[in-house]
């Protein structure tokens, strides 16, 4: 295949958004498309600024972000930590492998029911809720990172006396191991968004439950505006979050 | 056992085995090594390979435990120092820390402020001639330079006993023949006794006061010394003297010339 220059991606990138809006906006505008069904991509930022000015906007994003930034930090936290002590230690390892073979298939969504039994409609039940779809991105790539680390790096630490299970974590398996942790942290900051707006749409204010409220008066547009509001915070976060790691990662070649 | 070694024992000692054993699950591959070693004297161990040189030199240093048999080594604590250290075969140092950092590392937990190890990490990286990047992570450095690193590693803690498995092994035959030099100039410099495995006999008689001869071990018998050589030519330009090549000649018949195991 051939390839494309760095430029040239960039501006057949904006060709094609540029183009698929274009069409979306002639196909409704023709008729094409029913208009009550899909929003005028033209209107959307009338939308947004009706939605800013109401002061909407703000409060379910600050309350979107709010769940989001809790249930992620206590994800990514206690996921990195299992991960990493389940790795390190054989025992608490192979203590509980089968329990978490039988927790991880169970979808983020289908602890809402305990959600709303142990924490009510409350902002902590969404924050449950993310919580746990990141934690077991996080269990895994700590695990799998911790687990591939250089076997002689321990040995270079044993010969020079840094031999104890508490050097040995943070002079050689934690920064060994940063690439595949902070990768994983990265995917959890991604799932944390998936979740954010199912967990949501049972009442908890925020994205989701404004989303609901719209779909309700077929207000497309709306739903549309929030949509995009998701897409560009995701980007926004992922984007800060890659700087934090080139820093972080500023050793591998 | 001849006058020179008996000398020896009388002196003192800082690394001694006694009928050590060596094994992994109940399968013996090395046994009867009896080894003393003085002060700043530098033993070579050779051998063909899979007869067990780097287990022995992991049980000598006490990373491995032994099967059976005895091994001490001079552990009276001095000040900023640990009793021994090791050069690997791989450089293997932290991708993830800075040169300095990289050699720094046996000198923490012993006491000294954050000043005080990154100023005592600069006299050894001086010492293998990188004194001027300290500042740089190890990707950036050839597989030499990175040795040369790992050498100032294991300098740094002022070892009673440095350790060396294969250190030049894995290095293109012109750094290696540089390398070998250095050692040989820095033992001047260094309190350090060493311990050398290497494969290579020519290495061994360039470097060592001594060499141990591992083997014995065909036919699934354990290992053991066949013999231990004084190494009696001058420190200096050995490659160029008259016995080089006989010593390594000698050497090199008596690794072939092993008998079958009883």
């Amino acid at each position: 295949m051939k390839s494309v220059s760095r430029s040239r991606r960039t501006g057949l990138g904006a060709l094609g958004l540029v183009a698929f809006v274009a069409l979306w906006e002639i196909s409704l505008r023709l008729g094409l498309l029913p208009g009550n069904l899909v929003p005028l991509p033209s209107a959307i930022p009338t939308v947004f600024w009706g939605e800013v000015v109401d002061g909407i906007w703000w409060e379910v994003v600050s309350s979107s972000l709010s769940h989001y930034s809790v249930g992620v930090a206590i994800g990514s936290l206690a996921g990195i930590a299992m991960g990493v002590a389940a790795a390190l230690l054989p025992v608490f390892d192979a203590l509980h492998a089968w329990l978490a073979r039988l927790l991880r298939p169970i979808p983020p969504l289908a602890w809402i029911p305990f959600a709303i039994i142990w924490f009510g409609i409350t902002p902590s039940a969404a924050a449950f809720i993310i919580s746990i779809g990141v934690f077991w991105i996080n269990y895994f790539a700590s695990y799998s990172a911790v687990r591939a680390v250089d076997p002689g790096y321990d040995e270079v630490a044993r010969a020079f006396g840094q031999g104890s299970l508490l050097a040995r974590l943070t002079k050689v398996s934690l920064p060994a191991a940063a690439p595949g942790i902070l990768g994983g942290l990265r995917a959890g900051l991604g799932q944390g968004w998936m979740t954010v707006v199912a967990a949501e749409l049972f009442g908890i204010p925020g994205i989701g439950q404004r989303m609901m409220e719209a779909s309700g008066l077929l207000a497309t547009d709306i739903v549309v505006v929030y949509m995009l509001t998701i897409a560009a915070l995701y980007a926004l976060f992922d984007l800060g979050f890659l700087h934090l790691q080139k820093r972080l990662l500023i050793w591998t070649p | 056992m001849d006058t020179l070694t008996a000398e020896r024992n009388a002196d003192a000692c800082v690394l001694k085995a006694h009928d050590l054993a060596l094994g992994f699950g109940g399968q013996r591959v090395l046994e009867h090594v009896d080894l003393r070693l003085a002060p700043r004297e530098f033993i070579a161990i050779v051998g063909a390979s899979g007869v067990g040189k780097s287990t022995l030199l992991r049980a000598l240093c006490g990373l491995l435990p032994a099967v059976a048999g005895e091994r001490w080594l001079d552990e009276s604590p001095r000040d900023g120092a640990r009793p021994w250290s090791m050069v690997f075969q791989a450089p293997r140092l932290f991708p993830w820390r800075r040169i300095r950092a990289n050699v720094a590392l046996g000198l923490e937990g012993l006491g000294l402020s954050r000043e005080e190890r990154q100023r005592r990490a600069l006299a050894p990286l001086e010492l293998v001639g990188l004194g001027d990047m300290p500042e740089r992570f190890p990707s950036t450095l050839s597989g030499g330079q990175q040795q040369r690193v790992g050498i100032a590693r294991a300098l740094a803690v002022k070892p009673r006993v440095l350790f060396m498995d294969e250190p030049f092994s894995a290095l293109d035959a012109i750094t290696r023949r540089r390398l070998q030099n250095e050692l040989i100039d820095l033992r001047q410099r260094t309190e350090a006794a060493i311990v050398f495995v290497t494969h290579d006999i020519e290495e061994a008689v360039l470097l060592a006061d001594r060499v141990m001869v591992l083997g014995g071990h065909q036919g699934g018998a354990p290992a053991r010394v066949i013999d231990t050589l004084e190494i009696t030519l001058p420190t200096d330009n050995r490659r160029e003297h008259a016995d080089f090549g006989a010593q390594v000649h000698h050497l090199e018949t008596l690794i072939g010339a092993v008998p079958e195991a009883s």
